[in-house]
């Protein structure tokens, strides 16, 4: 059927193409390295794997480079893979081009900066002004490492909040969400009597220890509330309030206990399947994409993260801030770095952008005028959705820093969370067993 | 003389491709795995530090590694037998086939071809809670099996996942060693009255052993090498059921960075399949040598 | 009577291979129509109550939300490494296997058996150094780094060397009297026969490259050379999923390598026959 000859020639040109192709991978890098050392710099900057900040960042770009032909800006998303940490290590590793790239949270830069892969940036030129002009001060202070000196730009803070199915809560006599653990358990038996097959609470990985990110907003939204914001770690030494990490995890372990938590499921929440989801700004376009049905406000309400039994009822719960910046690396040339300073104050230092970057993407900008900033407040007025998030900025509590931080949550999934929640250990014994394998990790 | 030179040179030049690769891509990666193995490095920081046997021996106490260990028996324990009937039975009913056995076989093999970034994602959109199956299971009996979110049910899927994906390839090595055994024997068997059963036992299966021998090599070197399917589906939970060699040593490398431990994690890896492909080898053998069998 | 009750047997045999065949197709099917589902039925009902080319057309030009990201690059990048490593499998194959198997030389023994402990030697072991390797060789990143450390398969080599032993002698004496070298008794001479033999190889070698994730995951970052799989793996973001488009990724995916075969299934079943007689 199948001569020699054709299957010889079809070879032939596969390999062709191949040579052809592999030549092209490959000067089409060197084509990259050699302008760089010309007139013309090249960077390139690296936005979050989100569509909309990829979107953000592609337009300010453009815009920059059209006044500015002499740099020329290639924006691409951190490859995320497994994480979008991993994706910059590797690149990082590689050798690979990369000026700078947002998306680094505090944690990560600590590792960046022990392993002496990024930028100082208060060294650089014109940094005091970018700060005052964002009236970041206060925010910035969170963010300075122990050597003093600052090497995120701090660029957006989601105080995560959690978010309600109004239309089910309402059909079981609910005017208002409720607010503590006691009254929570109290819905889920109204609403399994009423629905057996529905859920209170949704997290897809809750019981996935692997993806540690997810430890933001399972354990510590519901820590910072329980405890006032009382830090976890502090240095090396775990500092957490141990009454307030009883108190959430005999919740969990209650909650689940009674098959009130789905696990696994892809967009319960979005589809009635449970009633309550911890939820970043990031959802409102998706939901606007591929919900349409769901209205903030309406069938869906954001509240604070719930709080224990007693808490006082006049005062705002802390939460987690997902709180992500902008780096410099180190590895790239002294004008690539420069130009990507230049480009990255040119971004943030006009309050319009940050609109546009507000309207773009729906995550609070990391300025201190968030919510008195004539610049903002229409659109805020116009979004209460994202004015929720505006608000909650004050209660945030940035994530640890350390660089050890894949590791420490991993060890919180395995020996905190899974154990105590799928009713293995109790609470009391896992903490200590956390507080052992942390002390071991941070040795 | 002249002649014994020329194949000298000519024997050393059309093999130095494959020299060449095994340098570069297997012999010095194997020595700088040694080394790494005792380094603490998180593949970018200028500072590594020698630590020694420490990583082996973390390693070695860590339960993730003993889940790796253990779930690559548990895997296999369940995947053999499965796959083992699927194959033989597939093979045994195409080849009893009059017409169109080709066509049968080639819808078979079929699943062999599938990625398995495609099966997992599709396996996941069918049991999601609020998928098809689990909503006409609710509708049909009140319940649903709790599928992803219990350990006996994650392990059960993802050996059903690469079973399916199996089950007709090595039914083509089965259908192969079928179609070489002699008629005469059959026909032997039917004059002395033996019935379908007895004929299976006392004649097929014994001569289906080298297959059954490459088979059963094959797939415990795959149940030592599981990585695309947890890592779509389960992400190795829950609560470490589904977690697997391949899945901590990318774990430990490319997401918490530690180049080093994640080398130790490979050595020891390295250590069991190799062990784990001899013992079954060597049982396999004994087993044919009791019925007759050279392998 | 004896007749009807075969008729009954053999009908019972085909409803039975029928049956027995669904399980096999269904993922294949269910994929299919998930794709072609509109978006509030994708991953609820099995057959959908009206198709939609929404999801592919979401996959290729991007949503309200989402930028596309290059599937038809990417479509290309898997043909263009699984092709490039298939070949390279062959050629390397048959010239190792050659040389090994009619080639009298020094060294063949020991490499004979070298050989045998590289292809149960477990490869995992080598995907770091192998990473650090491409790194150092400047090539993360690029078509080669992908290419490369899959270029050789000991198990290739292994075949040919076990078909070319088969080859009486007195073919290869009588061409190397005509004064045909080494290249030429290979290139005209055994390669021809074993056509059937390459055909099952280069088939099971490209399907498996077709579908590899873990190395391809480690060797690229920049979306315009992720391979299909890699891509797809992608595509489950924290930022919300898509599981139209993922079906549709998913039959982009499945459906080249199903053509592929299909067309060279005949020759790849007799082959198989053979190897494993």
């Amino acid at each position: 059927m199948f001569n020699g000859r054709i299957i010889r020639s079809c070879l032939s040109v596969v390999v062709l193409l191949a040579l052809v192709l592999s030549g092209c991978g490959g000067s089409k890098q060197e084509g990259g390295a050699a302008s760089g050392q010309g007139d013309k710099v090249s960077i390139v900057f690296w936005s979050a794997p989100n569509p909309t900040q990829e979107k953000f960042w592609r337009t300010m770009a453009e815009e920059y480079m059209q006044s500015h032909p002499n740099v020329q800006i290639e924006v691409a998303p951190i490859p995320e893979s497994p994480s979008s940490e991993a994706g910059i290590l590797t690149a990082l590793s590689s050798g690979s081009k990369l000026t700078a790239s947002e998306n680094i949270f505090v944690g990560f830069g600590a590792q960046l900066v022990n392993s002496e892969a990024v930028v100082p940036l208060d060294t650089l030129p014109g940094y005091d002004e970018l700060i005052q002009a964002r009236k970041a001060e206060a925010i910035v202070a969170d963010w300075k490492y122990p050597d003093g000196h600052q090497y995120i730009l701090p660029l957006y803070s989601n105080a995560m909040l959690f978010a309600w199915r109004m239309d089910i809560l309402k059909e079981l006599g609910y005017a208002e969400p409720p607010r503590t653990y006691g009254e929570i358990l109290a819905l889920g038996e109204k609403l399994k009597a009423k629905y057996p097959d529905k859920y209170v609470l949704t997290r897809k990985l809750l019981l996935d220890p692997n993806s540690w990110w997810e430890r933001w907003f399972d354990f510590f939204i519901l820590y910072y509330a329980a405890s006032d914001g009382a830090p976890f770690l502090t240095g090396t030494e775990v500092t957490a309030d141990r009454d307030a990490v009883m108190k959430v995890m005999r919740f969990l372990q209650e909650m689940n206990q009674r098959g009130y938590v789905l696990t696994n499921a892809e967009d319960a929440f979005e589809q009635g399947l449970a009633v309550w989801d911890v939820v970043g700004p990031w959802a409102l376009p998706y939901w606007k994409e591929k919900y349409p049905e769901l209205k903030v406000g309406e069938n869906v309400v954001f509240t604070p993260p719930p709080v224990p039994d007693g808490f006082p009822s006049d005062k705002a719960p802390k939460t987690f801030a997902d709180a992500k910046g902008v780096v410099i690396y180190k590895h790239a040339s002294e004008a690539e770095q420069q130009a990507a300073w230049e480009f990255i104050k040119w971004v943030l230092s006009d309050p319009k952008h940050d609109r546009q970057w507000l309207e773009m993407t729906g995550l609070p900008p990391a300025r201190g005028d968030l919510t008195t900033n004539p610049e903002f407040e229409p659109y805020l007025k116009e979004n209460p959705a994202l004015a929720r998030y505006a608000e909650a900025v004050p209660t945030g509590v940035p994530p640890i820093k350390h660089e050890k931080f894949v590791e420490l949550h991993t060890r919180l999934g395995e020996t905190l969370m899974v154990p105590v929640i799928t009713g293995q250990k109790t609470p009391e014994q896992a903490f200590d067993d956390l507080v052992a394998a942390w002390a071991e990790v941070l040795r | 003389m002249v002649a014994r030179r020329y194949y000298e040179v000519r024997g050393w030049l059309l093999a130095s491709p494959y020299l060449v690769y095994t340098v570069v891509f297997f012999l010095v990666p194997i020595v700088w795995a040694l080394w790494l193995a005792g380094m603490e490095w998180n593949l970018i920081s200028p500072r590594r530090t020698w630590v020694g046997l420490k990583n082996l021996m973390e390693a070695l106490g860590s339960p993730r590694v003993w889940a790796a260990f253990i779930n690559s028996y548990k895997f296999l324990l369940f995947f053999l037998p499965v796959v083992l009937v699927l194959a033989v039975s597939i093979a045994l009913l195409v080849n009893s086939l009059p017409w169109g056995a080709h066509w049968y076989t080639v819808l078979f093999f079929l699943p062999y071809l599938a990625s398995g970034v495609a099966t997992s994602l599709v396996a996941e959109g069918l049991i999601a809670v609020n998928g098809p199956l689990n909503l006409w299971l609710v509708r049909t009996f009140g319940f649903r099996p709790p599928w992803l979110e219990s350990p006996g049910w994650a392990t059960a899927i993802i050996v059903a996942l690469i079973a399916w994906k199996f089950a007709g390839y090595y039914a083509l090595i089965y259908l192969a060693a079928l179609r070489s055994i002699p008629r005469d024997l059959y026909e032997a068997a039917a004059i002395d009255g033996a019935g379908p059963w007895t004929r299976f036992w006392r004649i097929t299966w014994p001569n289906l052993y080298p297959a059954t021998f490459t088979v059963v090599v094959l797939a415990v070197g795959l149940m030592f090498g599981i990585f695309t399917e947890p890592y779509v589906l389960t992400r190795g939970g829950p609560n470490l059921a589904t977690h697997t060699w391949h899945l901590e040593i990318y774990h430990q490398a490319f997401a918490n960075f530690r180049a080093g431990y994640a080398s130790a994690v490979a050595l020891l890896n390295a250590v069991c399949t190799f062990v784990g492909v001899a013992v079954v080898r060597w049982i396999m053998q004994r087993w044919g040598r009791a019925h007759g069998y050279e392998a | 009577m004896v007749t009807k009750h075969r008729q009954l047997k053999i009908a019972a045999l085909y409803l039975a291979a029928t049956l027995a065949v669904i399980p096999a197709l269904f993922p294949y099917l269910y994929m299919v129509l998930q794709s072609l589902a509109p978006w509030n039925e994708v991953e609820r009902v099995i057959w959908p109550s009206k198709f939609t080319l929404r999801s592919y057309v979401w996959l290729l030009t991007g949503g309200d939300t989402a930028l596309a990201r290059p599937w038809l690059r990417a479509l290309f990048n898997s043909f263009l490494v699984s092709a490039a490593d298939t070949l390279a499998v062959l050629v390397f194959g048959a010239m190792t296997g050659y040389a090994l198997a009619r080639v009298r030389f020094k060294g063949a023994r020991w490499i004979q058996s070298f050989l045998l402990f590289h292809m149960f030697y477990p490869s995992i072991i080598l995907i770091i150094p192998t990473f650090l390797i491409v790194r150092f060789l400047g090539l993360y990143d690029t078509y080669l780094a992908m290419i490369l450390p899959k270029a050789v398969s000991v198990w290739v080599i292994f075949m040919y060397a076990t078909f070319f032993q088969s080859v009486p002698q007195d073919l290869l004496d009588a061409a190397r009297v005509d004064g045909a070298g080494e290249w030429t008794v290979l290139t005209r001479i055994l390669l021809p026969m074993s056509s059937t033999l390459t055909t099952v190889l280069g088939l099971v070698v490209f399907m498996e490259r077709w579908t590899e994730l873990l190395w391809d995951l480690v060797a690229v970052k920049s979306h315009h050379l992720m391979t299909l799989n890699v891509l797809l793996t992608t595509m489950k973001g924290p930022y919300g999923t898509y599981p139209g488009p993922l079906c549709a990724a998913s039959v982009l995916l499945t459906l080249p390598i199903v053509i592929v075969f299909l067309i060279f299934s005949r020759r790849f079943f007799s082959g198989f026959q053979y190897i494993f007689r």
